[in-house]
């Protein structure tokens, strides 16, 4: 079960990198974010273009009044609020909205590139055609295309990547490297007795512990534990979650021990 | 060599980088100092191995996902195109990219004039045999301006002349630009929303300019639409062009996959249609400021017509010679 979809790509390092897609959800609200801002932003301008041009409007013809130009600039700028904030946005701020900034999601080229000016030029000008009932176009595109594509992405050959990733910037964990390099010996396998996927799950559920609820760990543990048990003729049925996790401790241990005396290098 | 010493010798160069590319968060490369960024190019291709080799140890997924991410963020800011100089390729633009652009989407212009004309025309013919098929197009109210019955080419110029024209320019060119854009992304439509936006406005025109001709105002209704019309339309009609360039491109894929040939075509159309913009300011000064003047009409369609020859003249003539023009 994928939590996440990725875009697999090619280096030309030829090194295959994963690019976390950004969800629907986020996106949706990063658009609802930069709508209400462009939205709010039109609408102030619009009413002092209304105020402003009411005033010229009803006056007469040939003197080309203060007003007459402040109203000129006025919906000039509207104008270029309007086609601009996407495009001018994501064309400086590398990719990214005031509202994809703080849902952390980016516009990117597909293989992971940066875009440029007339990647954005093109997935904007068709917003046109996506934001029709309420982005409902847009919407349909994003569920049937493999990489949640909407038009203005499948023409300009862009994607949206997710950059809500605050675990991993953390220094890579000590227990975890050992555990990790423990697994990699055979030794330490025969040792317990233990299938590498059954070290890898329970490696995984030790080094986690502390970070899941009781109730998590008294649905999952049970299940792992049971075939390493039962091939010892026990069950894990009955028994307290704190004497099963001494039994995880106590294989752990066992590894590293078989570890030590193996002394094989993988 | 063992997971936990590839760990422990790599862990220095992945936190350099880590820090590095927080710092380019906000405005990308421009954040970096040469040194820095010179140091994450070097970085980046050892990051890149770490990748693979994190793998092929097979590493905690934690540390596997931190190197991925790390790689993925300094390959998005590393690889991108060569970043011109704005002025200079703006230049090279106009100079040379969009009139042989033009020229090889020809046809596409063709097609674009071609249904606009003959529905235009062919509209004309039908109001002009039947004059009350006019109202079709025309508001009535059009045809009695201050209480009074009848359409004169005076009180056509003097409405417009009773309004202000800063703002009316403005607003012309505005509007016609956002038109240009719709044009191209209803193109999507496989061209058929662009289509009905030639023929809509094909009519209008026709019925207009025959609406006008039964009264016998033809000459007061071309000076009131050519001075800016001229350039003005064929501006719309390359906006209209770059959207059937899009819509062909998703219909007819040829030998390309349809997405790759709808990237190929997006590219061309929305070229062909940014290229349009300075025309409409250009037009939309004409109609802000000379259309409703007090000038006689001749000169009024000389100006109209000087300005579409111009640029026809440029957009067929420039950028022949290979290499030319650049600065």
């Amino acid at each position: 079960m994928a939590l996440q979809d990725f875009d697999r790509i090619e280096t030309p390092e030829n090194v295959e990198l994963e690019l976390p897609l950004a969800g629907i959800g986020s996106r949706f609200i990063a658009g609802l974010i930069d709508t209400l801002i462009l939205g709010g932003t039109l609408l102030v301008l619009g009413v002092a273009l209304l105020l402003f041009g009411g005033l010229s409007f009803d006056g007469i013809a040939e003197n080309v009044s203060v007003d007459g130009w402040i109203v000129a600039v006025a919906s000039v700028v509207l104008f270029v609020v309007y086609w601009g904030y996407f495009w001018g946005f994501e064309a400086t701020m590398n990719g990214q909205t005031p509202g994809k900034r703080i849902m952390r999601v980016r516009v990117v080229k597909e293989g992971g590139a940066a875009i440029g000016f007339v990647d954005c030029a093109v997935r904007n000008l068709l917003r046109v055609v996506d934001g029709l009932g309420a982005y409902s176009v847009a919407g349909a595109f994003m569920f049937v295309s493999k990489r949640g594509q909407r038009l203005g992405d499948l023409a300009a050959g862009t994607l949206v990547v997710s950059e809500q990733s605050t675990d991993y910037s953390a220094q890579t964990d000590k227990r975890v490297v050992q555990l990790w390099e423990v697994e990699a010996s055979a030794n330490a396998l025969r040792v317990t007795g233990l299938s590498p996927e059954e070290f890898r799950a329970l490696t995984s559920y030790w080094l986690r512990r502390d970070q899941l609820s009781l109730e998590a760990r008294n649905r999952v543990l049970p299940r792992l534990l049971e075939p390493v048990l039962q091939r010892a003729g026990r069950s894990a049925s009955g028994m307290a979650i704190l004497a099963l996790e001494a039994e995880v401790e106590h294989l752990i241990t066992r590894a590293n021990v078989g570890q030590a005396d193996g002394k094989t290098a993988p | 060599m063992t997971p936990a010493r590839f760990l422990e010798t790599r862990e220095p160069a992945w936190s350099r980088v880590a820090a590095l590319l927080d710092k380019t968060k906000a405005r990308g490369t421009h954040a970096l100092s040469e040194e820095e960024l010179h140091g994450l190019t070097r970085l980046y291709p050892a990051i890149a191995v770490d990748v693979a080799r994190a793998r092929a140890l097979h590493l905690d997924p934690r540390t596997q996902q931190r190197l991925n991410l790390l790689a993925i963020r300094a390959h998005g800011l590393l690889y991108r195109k060569e970043k011109v100089p704005v002025w200079s390729s703006l230049w090279r633009f106009f100079a040379q990219d969009y009139p042989r652009l033009f020229r090889r989407l020809g046809g596409f212009v063709a097609l674009a004039v071609t249904l606009f004309v003959v529905t235009a025309v062919g509209t004309y013919a039908t109001v002009v045999m039947h004059p009350t098929t006019a109202y079709v197009f025309v508001p009535g109210p059009i045809d009695s301006i201050d209480g009074q019955d009848g359409l004169s080419g005076k009180d056509m110029s003097d409405r417009f002349r009773r309004m202000a024209r800063p703002p009316m320019a403005a607003g012309i060119m505005t509007n016609n630009i956002s038109v240009a854009f719709n044009a191209f992304a209803l193109g999507i439509t496989f061209g058929l929303g662009t289509c009905y936006l030639l023929l809509y406005n094909g009519m209008m025109l026709g019925g207009f300019a025959a609406h006008f001709a039964n009264h016998g105002l033809q000459f007061s209704f071309w000076t009131f639409i050519l001075p800016h019309g001229a350039l003005e339309i064929f501006a719309i009609l390359l906006a209209a062009a770059a959207g059937l360039r899009l819509g062909l491109s998703l219909a007819v894929p040829g030998a390309l996959t349809r997405s790759a040939s709808l990237r190929a075509g997006a590219r061309d159309a929305v070229f062909l249609v940014l290229g349009t913009v300075p025309m409409f300011v250009v037009a939309g000064m004409v109609e802000g400021f000379i259309t409703p003047s007090d000038l006689p009409g001749v000169p009024k369609l000389i100006l109209g017509l000087t300005l579409l020859a111009l640029t026809l003249l440029w957009l067929l003539l420039a950028g022949r010679s290979p290499r030319s023009q650049l600065p």
